[in-house]
């Protein structure tokens, strides 16, 4: 979807996504020539149309803008990965392979390195949880309390990756 | 007056980027792969799970990397089958590396990430209308864990599709024409009219039929060392190749709930079967494809 300032005859350009209200994004567009505003409020198929395609709309720019971007928004509300959603919050198979409940319920904490960290960062959201809770399970079998970088690739060595 | 064409961009919603964006993602991480293969049938309960794991057993058995990719989101068995139900994904530097099997097989599964007692949640920004996006929604999924997972260097990547027929077609056209595909059928006639209708709407695309698999073509009595049928036998046939037979074993069943590999299961008439599609298979895979 493109919009024309007509009286410019000037392609508008994307200002701010506005957070979901109900179903409903608010996209404001300006004319970089005349300045005038407009704003996009789109009905709950269109924004499932965008959500189901799994992008998300605007520039990572336009976060800085006082509406920010879908992203910046999503951040704020809950999960940035359109599918995480889809993933029930409960512990993963990985997660409690082999533990009884109450074993699953004296868990002790496992800190994680900013390093390994980033590493986690770097995956989709949807599996994040079940590699952070299967690799702290890996590093409490092993006696570790902390995850780095080489716990992560002993891990990968260990699981044939 | 500008038309949509005159106008250069899309005003910054950036979503046409992106989505071209997760094509050459999804591009450059299957470049490493020599041959895509997708295991469908259009029927429901054929086996098209179980053959697929243990023609990859089979594949790899000829010393060939494998890798699984089971695509029912919503029915997955990979994880379990393949013994791999435990493994976490482990972040590599940049991408979400594989679990393996003990005999070297990548396998990706749903299942390794939702417990059998929980479901795949579509959700919906209107209520009751997430019927409407569901494809949508997993192709996007699809999209994500193909261009989010290191697939690497592969001789070929299996597919294991969902069942419906039309399902198989969608597939076919998401993958593209890279993707050949195999059919799996049981010797029912009425497994083989829904089959018949997969080859004849996969007939209209560009997409590779390699042949089909007749499974559960009898049963193995390892008491009597013998194949036994399970079907009176069928008269009617399939256009396509018959990549070979292979016979329903209860001890292959009994390794599959517990998550044993084919390479632990003894020298028996199923495994021998499987060999001799997976060679058939390569054998279809190297033919040039009909012009």
């Amino acid at each position: 979807m493109k919009f024309l300032c007509v009286p410019c005859d000037t392609p508008m350009k994307l200002q701010t996504v506005g957070p979901p209200e109900r179903g409903s994004l608010s996209v404001v567009y300006s004319c970089p020539e005349c300045g005038y505003e407009i704003a996009m409020l789109t009905n709950q198929f269109e924004t499932q149309m965008v959500q189901s395609l799994g992008v998300r709309i605007g520039p990572a720019e336009a976060a800085a803008t006082p509406g920010g971007s879908l992203a910046e928004t999503a951040s704020k509300a809950g999960p940035k990965c359109p599918f995480a959603a889809m993933v029930p919050a409960t512990d993963s198979p990985a997660a409690t392979a082999g533990l009884s409940d109450a074993a699953q319920g004296e868990l002790i904490a496992v800190r994680w390195t900013s390093a390994a960290e980033a590493r986690l960062a770097n995956i989709p959201e949807f599996v994040r949880p079940m590699a952070r809770t299967g690799i702290e399970k890996f590093a409490r079998d092993r006696g570790a309390a902390e995850v780095d970088e080489s716990l992560l690739d002993a891990a990968r060595e260990f699981f044939g990756m | 007056m500008k038309s949509y064409h005159d106008i250069v961009g899309d005003g910054g919603s950036k979503v046409l980027e992106q989505v071209a964006e997760q094509r050459t993602r999804i591009a450059a991480g299957l470049a490493g792969v020599r041959h895509l293969v997708a295991i469908g049938s259009g029927k429901g309960g054929v086996g098209k799970s179980t053959l697929t794991l243990h023609l990859a057993g089979a594949l790899r058995a000829r010393g060939l990397r494998i890798a699984i990719l089971d695509a029912d989101f919503n029915g997955p068995s990979q994880a379990r089958m393949a013994g791999v139900q435990g493994a976490p994904f482990v972040p590599g530097s940049h991408k979400v590396s594989l679990p393996r099997t003990s005999n070297g097989i990548g396998v990706f599964s749903m299942g390794s990430v939702i417990p059998e007692s929980e479901s795949l949640e579509f959700e919906s920004a209107s209520q009751g209308e997430s019927h409407t996006w569901r494809a949508t929604r997993e192709f996007a999924l699809l999209s994500e864990i193909l261009g989010s997972f290191e697939w690497g260097e592969l001789d070929l990547l299996l597919f294991d599709l969902p069942p419906g027929a039309e399902r198989t077609v969608q597939y076919a056209d998401f993958l593209g024409s890279r993707t050949s595909f195999v059919l799996v059928t049981i010797p029912s006639e009425v497994s083989r009219g829904v089959v018949a209708r997969s080859v004849a709407a996969l007939s209209k695309g560009p997409n590779r039929l390699l042949g089909y698999v007749e499974n559960m073509s009898g049963y193995y009595c390892r008491d009597c060392k013998t194949v036994r049928p399970l079907f009176a036998s069928s008269e009617s046939t399939l256009p396509i190749p018959c990549l070979g037979t292979v016979p329903f074993d209860p001890e292959l069943a009994r390794h599959c709930d517990q998550g044993l590999s084919l390479g632990e299961l003894p020298d028996s008439p199923v495994g021998r079967a499987l060999d001799d599609v997976a060679r058939r298979l390569l054998d279809g895979l190297d033919e040039e494809p009909p012009r």
